[in-house]
């Protein structure tokens, strides 16, 4: 699926850094016209969202959060040995049981990009600890 | 106003590089394994894991490498009856998860293994409102990691502990093209033949080669005296795989000393090949190798 912005009558790119979607099983993309800066969102119900799904990908692209062995299993099973959850590089930080829920619930297939977005807006900021608060200022940075 | 074509690539997730790297990344681990069998029945209860177990434990006899992958994710059992159990120490690499090394080094990669604790369920939310369709693609894509991110190395056999039913076989079937065979499996009864039989046809359809049926619990052996009798009525297996064009391929009768074994550190073919079930488990087995190497 592309998206193409009329005025300008150019692609629009996809918005990697800044996606983060409901907490819930429904897909919120952004895309921004490089030309004229026009930003617009795709949000898809929970049956397109589970149709995207089933393709096994990632939207935006891979990120390192994702290309980890068993990383769909091991972030997605609602209680998983904590081994399986060890390789991911940004385990630096510490994230509380309640912010751990949140990014849970956002689907598999976009919670790669939810969490590098979390933790780059952490790193910036000097956070060593996401918390639900944390996660409320990333949504309101992002605006989605 | 420009059209899909004329705008380059996709819309910036790279579906089409995504899904040719899941693939390669499968290809590669499935290429190192020679045979990749399936065994299967439409009724749960009819002592498909167990024949499972015993049939990797005489082709790991024979000096074969020998994996299995419990696809019965819901309820897996194999780690159990190989040996490990829910306390193995995950050791997770950087190109996969390392299997857990059962009985006579069979490597097992199995749900039961992932979970936190041994009484936790393999739920993929906790939520009330999860919908069948999100826990179906959930499952889908956790078979698909088990194959794929497990460090199996080299192996002669993948048996394939599929759950009971026949709807994982389509999941299964587009995984691995080049699967050997299904091995049905049933046991006397009427009712047990009944599903059975739908889960051949399916197979014939979908163009599954079906290795053979295995009738199990075709009898009761008397672990002191060996003498046999009968356990269930119900109609002939023979006649069943006559009408379904398929090879008979093993009459196991059951043995009382199969579901105590595993507790005792071994599988009941390591500790009794020579008893009547032992003997018959050997000739199923020989069956299911001249098949695969005719």
């Amino acid at each position: 699926m592309k998206f193409l912005c009329i005025p300008c009558d150019v692609k629009m790119e996809i918005q990697t850094e800044g996606i983060m979607p409901e907490e819930k099983a429904n897909l919120a993309m952004k895309f921004k016209c490089k030309k004229c800066g026009h930003s617009i969102a795709m949000l898809t119900n929970q049956f397109e969202t589970e149709f995207v799904s089933k393709l096994g990908v990632e939207m935006g692209g891979t990120t390192d959060v994702s290309s980890s062995p068993m990383s769909a299993v091991g972030s997605s099973l609602a209680q998983a040995k904590e081994e399986l959850k060890s390789t991911n590089p940004e385990d630096d930080l510490v994230w509380t049981e309640e912010a751990l829920d949140r990014i849970k619930k956002v689907p598999f297939f976009v919670r790669g990009m939810a969490k590098k977005t979390v933790i780059n807006f952490a790193v910036e900021h000097g956070i060593t600890t996401i918390d639900a608060k944390v996660m409320d200022e990333v949504r309101q940075k992002v605006g989605m | 106003m420009k059209s899909y074509e004329d705008l380059e690539g996709d819309g910036g997730s790279d579906i089409v590089g995504q899904v040719g790297k899941l693939g390669e990344k499968l290809r590669s681990r499935l290429d190192k394994i020679t045979h990749k069998v399936a065994l299967m029945s439409g009724k749960g209860g009819v002592g498909k894991s167990s024949i499972t177990a015993n049939i990797a434990s005489c082709l790991a006899d024979r000096g074969k490498r020998v994996g299995i992958l419990d696809a019965d994710l819901n309820g897996p059992s194999i780690g159990h009856l190989l040996g490990v159990g829910n306390d193995v120490k995950l050791e997770m690499k950087e190109d996969g998860l390392n299997p857990g090394i059962g009985y006579q080094g069979i490597r097992i990669m199995s749900m039961d293994m992932l979970v936190k604790t041994a009484d936790t369920p393999v739920m993929w939310t906790e939520e009330a409102n999860a919908t069948a369709v999100w826990v179906s693609t959930m499952e889908s894509t956790a078979i698909r990691e088990l194959l794929a991110d497990t460090n199996w190395g080299e192996l002669d056999y993948l048996l394939i502990d599929m759950p009971p039913g026949s709807d994982r076989i389509d999941n299964i079937r587009s995984l691995i093209p080049e699967l050997a065979g299904a091995v049905e499996i049933t046991i006397p009864s009427q009712l047990s033949q009944h599903i059975v039989t739908k889960s051949i046809t399916k197979n014939n359809k979908m163009g599954v080669p079906i290795i053979g049926l295995i009738e199990n619990m075709a009898s009761y052996v008397c672990p002191h005296c060996n003498e046999e009798g009968k356990l269930f009525d119900g109609e002939d297996v023979l006649k069943l795989s006559e009408k379904k064009s398929i090879p008979y391929i093993g009459k196991i009768p059951f043995d009382t000393r199969v579901s105590q074994t595993s507790k005792m550190g071994s599988l009941f073919y390591t500790q009794f090949k020579e008893s009547v079930t032992g003997k018959a488990i050997t000739e199923t087995v020989d069956n299911i190798e001249k098949f695969i190497n005719k």
